[in-house]
């Protein structure tokens, strides 16, 4: 058979087969009729045999890349991933991801390490020479701090609570799957936000107490603080859980061990992301507000308190039910 | 010829594919489309809500629109950063609109469609694979590692292909024309060597002067060996007219 009659002949059948996958492309198989997935598995059968065929009698022919193309889609749609559920959604949330976050539990020590040694250095740099702040903070907060009054209040009445928020938390979940991605640095830019937003917080701490402004500052930062805290030092353990895998990959090759070690990481990555949505919402709106400042704390400890509750003690009931 | 780089894939029905990995040079095309798009995107929104700032002010619904505006145009330049490639990857099997346009596709390195987590992975890791100048650090680990994997294919265990599209026309062509019309002993060629003649043939009308001759040239050259003991040897005829005629005669 030549080229020419062999296309010919199978031509129809493989658009018939591209035709089937188009539709298949854009929707989940469950839609489709028996006799259509029927049809589509005799379709795809005869095509590998036209690609045994052409392997052996048309190497080197765009033909032959082809066919290995169509079959490689009809093989990518036959044995597709099974949409993603709602029940999948919710094991993923309910067991997964606190499952992980215990998994790996010493990474996000070493992430909140890390953040704590920042703090302390924050705190003492001020103590010992005031002047240090002005390195790490911007010119507007150090005047406002300077002549006594919080920075915070000017910003948010001019910026309606909504569109801070929005900006609030899209900024930190990109600082968090930044932590996340920069354990391919070999940690060091996972290290960097955690170090740095600790040595931040220190020096802020430190300096309003000096001017009188702890109370202030507190009123402030009590409802939302601890939970973004928490979410960057969870995304940054991630990240170190990654940088791990190249550093120490064990048993595995340098390349398994990375993608292991990420797939299963990431989903503290992605438990960050609610949290700092609601951690955005609560800085835009309920920190500016002149809500008593033992209630803010209680918020916030309230939110801090179960997002941790959730990350180490979440799913194990399930864990213990599905166990023999 | 330029080197294309393969991978290969085993099946379950034991059918060994090859698939053509995707180059440096069309994945960054891919990328800049897709910039392109999300820039064409931010870019209209930001005009819009400049525009509604302006105008806002005057009475609480023109206030409220603009406060609306700065939250999309907050959340879509997030979503362009971290959402675009994945939900759409995630969604369209391995594909951007910018991957659909130069005909690439994401698969995992099993041949199996990616999963949400792989694209996740592969979409998370972007800020780092662009670091340095041109993103440098995606580009070295595309040229050295042998499937032209970055950082985020090694960590989603992912891979770009190419997916060649091809010229049906030919077919058609070969299958109208009559048979041949001199008496000649008919000349074998391979498949391979049957397709580089028609391709060539049939692009032949579309092609400028110079590439047309410098073509016709190459694959004359090519071909020539198998024209020995017929009477198209000795032929003194201009390399296009000469494969006319050769195609005739196979």
């Amino acid at each position: 058979m030549t080229l020419g009659t062999f296309v010919r002949k199978n031509r129809p059948r493989w658009q018939q087969l591209e035709g089937m996958l188009d539709l298949m492309e854009g929707r989940a198989p469950r839609s489709r009729e028996r006799g259509f997935l029927q049809e589509l598995s005799a379709a795809y059968r005869a095509t590998t045999g036209d690609l045994a065929f052409a392997q052996t009698h048309f190497r080197g022919t765009t033909v032959l890349l082809f066919l290995h193309q169509l079959v490689a889609r009809a093989h990518n749609q036959i044995y597709r991933a099974r949409a993603v559920t709602l029940v999948e959604v919710g094991n993923f949330f309910r067991k997964e991801i606190p499952q992980a976050a215990r998994y790996h539990l010493m990474a996000v020590n070493w992430a909140a390490l890390i953040f704590l040694t920042g703090l302390m250095l924050g705190l003492s740099v001020v103590q010992f020479d005031e002047r240090a702040a002005s390195m790490i903070l911007p010119t507007p907060v150090l005047d406002s701090i300077y002549s006594g009054h919080m920075w915070t209040g000017p910003l948010f009445s001019v910026v309606p609570a909504p569109v801070a928020s929005t900006y609030l938390f899209t900024n930190n979940i990109s600082v968090a799957l930044l932590a996340f991605a920069g354990g391919l640095s070999f940690g060091l830019i996972s290290f960097w936000i955690l170090f740095f937003n600790g040595v931040m917080l220190g020096v802020v701490f430190k300096l309003c107490a000096n001017y009188g402004l702890l109370g202030p500052l507190l009123a402030f930062v009590a409802t939302h603080g601890l939970l973004e805290i928490s979410a960057i030092i969870v995304s940054g353990g991630a990240g170190f859980v990654v940088a791990n895998a190249l550093l120490r990959p064990g048993d595995y090759s340098r390349r398994d061990a990375l993608a292991i070690q990420a797939h299963s990481a990431v989903r503290l990555a992605v438990a960050a992301i609610p949290a700092l949505i609601i951690s955005g919402c609560l800085e835009g709106f309920v920190s500016p507000s002149t809500l008593p400042t033992g209630i803010k704390i209680g918020i916030g400890l309230a939110m801090g308190g179960s997002f941790w509750l959730y990350l180490l003690g979440g799913g194990k009931k399930a864990a213990a039910k599905a166990g023999p | 010829m330029t080197t294309t780089r393969t991978a290969d894939l085993e099946l379950p029905e034991e059918i060994e594919l090859q698939l053509e990995v995707a180059n440096v040079g069309s994945r960054t095309l891919a990328i800049l489309a897709d910039l392109g798009i999300c820039g064409t995107l931010l870019l209209s929104v930001y005009l819009l809500t400049t525009l509604f700032a302006q105008a806002a002010g005057d009475s609480e619904v023109t206030r409220i629109g603009s406060h609306l505006l700065t939250i999309v145009l907050l959340v879509l330049i997030f979503a362009a950063q971290w959402v675009y490639f994945g939900v759409f990857e995630w969604l369209w099997n391995g594909q951007t609109p910018g991957k659909r346009l130069l005909h690439l596709r994401v698969i995992k390195v099993d041949g199996t469609p990616v999963s949400w987590i792989d694209v996740m992975l592969r979409n998370l890791s972007r800020p780092i694979d662009a670091f340095g100048p041109m993103g440098l650090i995606g580009l070295l680990m595309i040229f050295v590692t042998p499937r032209a994997q970055r950082l985020g294919d090694l960590m989603g265990r992912t891979l770009v292909i190419h997916e060649t599209p091809i010229d049906w026309s030919i077919f058609d062509e070969a299958g109208a024309e009559p048979a041949s019309l001199v008496t000649a002993p008919s000349i074998r060629l391979t498949s391979a060597q049957w397709e580089l003649l028609h391709r060539f043939l049939n692009r032949r009308p579309e092609l400028p002067r110079d590439v047309r001759t410098r073509l016709a040239s190459s694959v004359y050259a090519s071909l020539k060996p198998l024209a020995l003991g017929t009477d198209l040897e000795l032929s003194k005829l201009e390399p296009e007219e000469w494969l006319v005629e050769f195609a005739r005669r196979t």
